[in-house]
């Protein structure tokens, strides 16, 4: 029993905690992701891109002096506009073509090309790494976790519950809920549909920009750091059920603790084939995803 | 009376005109580098360091009387299209010699041109022991030092800075990552290191502290990885948020720290210890006037890659005057064995399987910058000839 204990404490809980600050990484990106998808059907293949412009956003503005704490709120306003100009001046171009999933799906697969070059470009091919903004660590039940990490799933679970708030309780996310069931009934009632979309989509990249600023410290920054997390985002929305909040939630903790304990027993580099498996299987089974789509049911 | 002299005149001119035209038919050396890609920073070396010896050799009259001309064809890091590229220059291009290969996959496709062609093949860059070990030409030469070589010198450092280490091996999930990690082994293994495990991690992993629980467990004194580029930053800076790196020695592959990624290490890096061919730090007044050289050229300090290339144009120098032709056969009897001098001291090629011997240098992240802390000879690093055919 006490054998059993120890490995617990020692190997499965320390695990587990581990496996838990990526899934809070996951869900942060995976966020924006859905609400981008479930409100316009749009895929945002440029997603990751943008998680990376803010990255590199807080990355220009924390190497003028500007401190950690104040980038968290402003590289999510910086990024609103930035969000709000491609929703309205590219994506709404293609929106109302027949085949909206193909358009817009190639649309935003060029815009994530074109930004990850301008990285290139503008930041050089090397690595970045931001100055973790708390240092050192704590014992949590006699585990060792670095305080940034903890932070991370502290305000990871914080803004969880302001985005299921401003959706689910509030009457702007009450006007999102709408258009997203029906636009032209939204409309027809005084929604400003027009401007729901450009704000949902600007919500969604603010989202990605806020996931760059909080996990540079851990993951780095670089040109292609948008491919990083953007296939477990993916898998996670399709997993959740895609344009579900909750869906993100539960899929996202469930894959990446899926991962993390698998890789304890066999080679890790089965641990990412094995959560796509779980996502091939859940289209085949249940496609609509664990949740329903955000405005439904 | 003027008439005559103003005819010899003539006559000297035209002589010294046709002599010219004799002595302008240069030398061709063909580089097939990678210009673009991943490993564009790697050719930018090898081409800078080649330019300036060639500058230098045809400044001081060329080799035999003959300017050397350098013909550049871009590998993109692709053997395969680095083997059109090879097959092109030596067509089409009708080069004497080849180098400039990086990558170990395009230099051992490119020695099967240069065979089916009869022509030689010298790589400045590539690393697998297979080169000139179980996958040797005869028409494939190597100057730089090989991953048995460094691993080697490292591992005879590890065994008088930590007699008996404990030591934990972390690698990159593919080819190179493997064998690098078992190379060590073995050159651990024989000087006396216990090896307490291995993990290997996939290429580009974002989170390396789901290994730091098997690390904790394993109680090593010395951690040997051989991860590269953006990976490197990250296992390292994650290694110190989560304090491992307290009362740990870090040894690597020599791609694991470089220049493109120390600066985001930061003080993570302090202390990584790995083998290389060659430091910017060597203190003779050989490598000290090549430096000065090398800036003031390209305005960057020449890594391993460079100065390598640029000790090639000497030996290939050296072995034509020796054959006194340029010939394959000739200069690849002339290259076997041959011994020249170079920015790291002299280097001597092994008849046996191409390899060149050389001093090899142990160096250490001290203050973010690399410093030589130990050297091994040429003949204590090379270890046995594996090659069967020559």
């Amino acid at each position: 029993m006490s054998a059993t204990l120890e490995y617990f404490q020692y190997v499965l809980a320390p695990q587990m905690l581990i496996g838990l600050v990526l899934g809070v990484a996951v869900i942060l990106v995976a966020l924006g992701l859905t609400i981008i998808f479930g409100l316009l059907d749009v895929i945002n293949m440029s997603h990751g891109e943008f998680y990376a412009l803010g990255a590199f956003i807080a990355l220009a503005l924390g190497s003028i002096g500007l401190p950690f704490w104040l980038l968290l709120i402003l590289v999510p306003l910086v990024m609103l506009p930035v969000g709000y100009i491609v929703e309205r001046g590219l994506i709404q171009r293609v929106f109302h073509t027949g085949d909206r999933h193909v358009t817009t799906l190639l649309l935003t697969f060029g815009l994530g090309l074109v930004l990850e070059d301008t990285f290139r470009l503008v930041f050089g091919p090397n690595p970045y790494k931001p100055e973790t903004p708390i240092g050192g660590g704590v014992d949590v039940f006699g585990i060792f976790i670095p305080s940034y990490r903890l932070f991370l799933i502290v305000i990871g679970a914080v803004i969880i519950a302001a985005v299921a708030f401003v959706v689910y309780r509030t009457r702007l996310g009450a006007m999102v809920r709408a258009a997203a069931y029906d636009r032209h009934m939204a409309a027809s009632l005084g929604v400003p549909v027009q401007h729901v979309y450009a704000g949902a989509f600007a919500f969604g990249v603010a989202l990605a920009g806020l996931a760059g600023v909080l996990l540079a410290p851990i993951y780095t920054v670089f040109p292609t750091m948008g491919r990083d997390f953007i296939l477990m985002a993916f898998t996670v929305v399709i997993v959740g059920g895609m344009g579900s909040i909750a869906g993100v939630v539960v899929a996202g903790l469930l894959l990446t603790q899926i991962q993390a304990i698998v890789s304890l027993y066999i080679s890790p580099v089965w641990s990412d084939p094995i959560v796509f498996g779980i996502m091939v299987a859940m289209l085949m089974v249940r496609p609509q995803g664990l949740f329903n789509r955000l405005g439904h049911g | 009376m003027t008439h005559t002299k103003t005819t010899i005149l003539a006559a000297l001119l035209s002589a010294t005109a046709l002599s010219g035209a004799y002595a302008a038919d240069p030398i061709k050396i063909g580089v097939v580098t990678p210009l673009s890609g991943t490993y564009a920073g790697i050719g930018q070396q090898v081409k800078w360091g080649l330019e300036l010896a060639t500058k230098e050799v045809n400044a001081a009259g060329g080799i035999m009387g003959r300017q050397i001309e350098l013909s550049y064809e871009d590998s993109e890091a692709n053997p395969s299209v680095a083997v059109q590229k090879a097959e092109k220059l030596f067509e089409v291009g009708k080069v004497d010699f080849l180098t400039g290969t990086v990558n170990s996959g395009a230099t051992l496709a490119v020695g099967q041109v240069a065979e089916r062609a009869n022509k030689l093949l010298a790589t400045t860059v590539s690393f697998a022991d297979s080169i000139t070990g179980d996958k040797c030409s005869p028409n494939v030469f190597r100057v730089n030092a090989k991953a048995g070589q460094q691993s080697t010198a490292l591992a005879a450092w590890l065994a008088k800075a930590h007699p008996k280490a404990k030591v934990f091996y972390l690698g990159p999930d593919y080819l190179m990552g493997r064998s690098t990690v078992a190379a060590f082994q073995e050159a651990a293994a024989k000087v006396g290191a216990t090896n307490l495990g291995e993990v290997f991690a996939p290429l580009d992993s974002k989170d390396y502290s789901q290994y730091f629980g098997q690390i904790r467990a394993a109680q090593p004194q010395v951690l040997y990885t051989s991860v590269a580029g953006n990976d490197t930053v990250r296992l390292f800076t994650q290694m110190q948020e989560f304090g491992l790196l307290k009362n740990l020695t870090v040894l690597g592959a020599s791609g694991t720290v470089t220049s493109q990624n120390i600066g985001a290490i930061g003080k993570a890096a302090e202390g990584f210890t790995t083998g290389v061919g060659y430091s910017a730090e060597i203190d003779t007044p050989a490598n000290k006037t090549f430096v000065a050289a090398f800036k003031a050229a390209t305005k960057a300090e020449p890594d391993l890659y460079g100065t390598d290339s640029y000790g090639l144009i000497y030996a290939y120098k050296a072995a034509v005057e020796k054959a006194k032709s340029t010939e394959t056969d000739k200069v690849r009897t002339a290259l076997r064995g041959l011994t020249w001098s170079t920015p790291q001291g002299d280097k001597t090629i092994r008849a046996g399987d191409h390899q060149a011997m050389q001093i090899m240098y142990v160096v250490q992240v001290t203050d973010g910058k690399f410093k030589i802390i130990g050297q091994v000879n040429g003949e204590e690093a090379i270890g046995p000839n594996t090659c069967t055919r020559h």
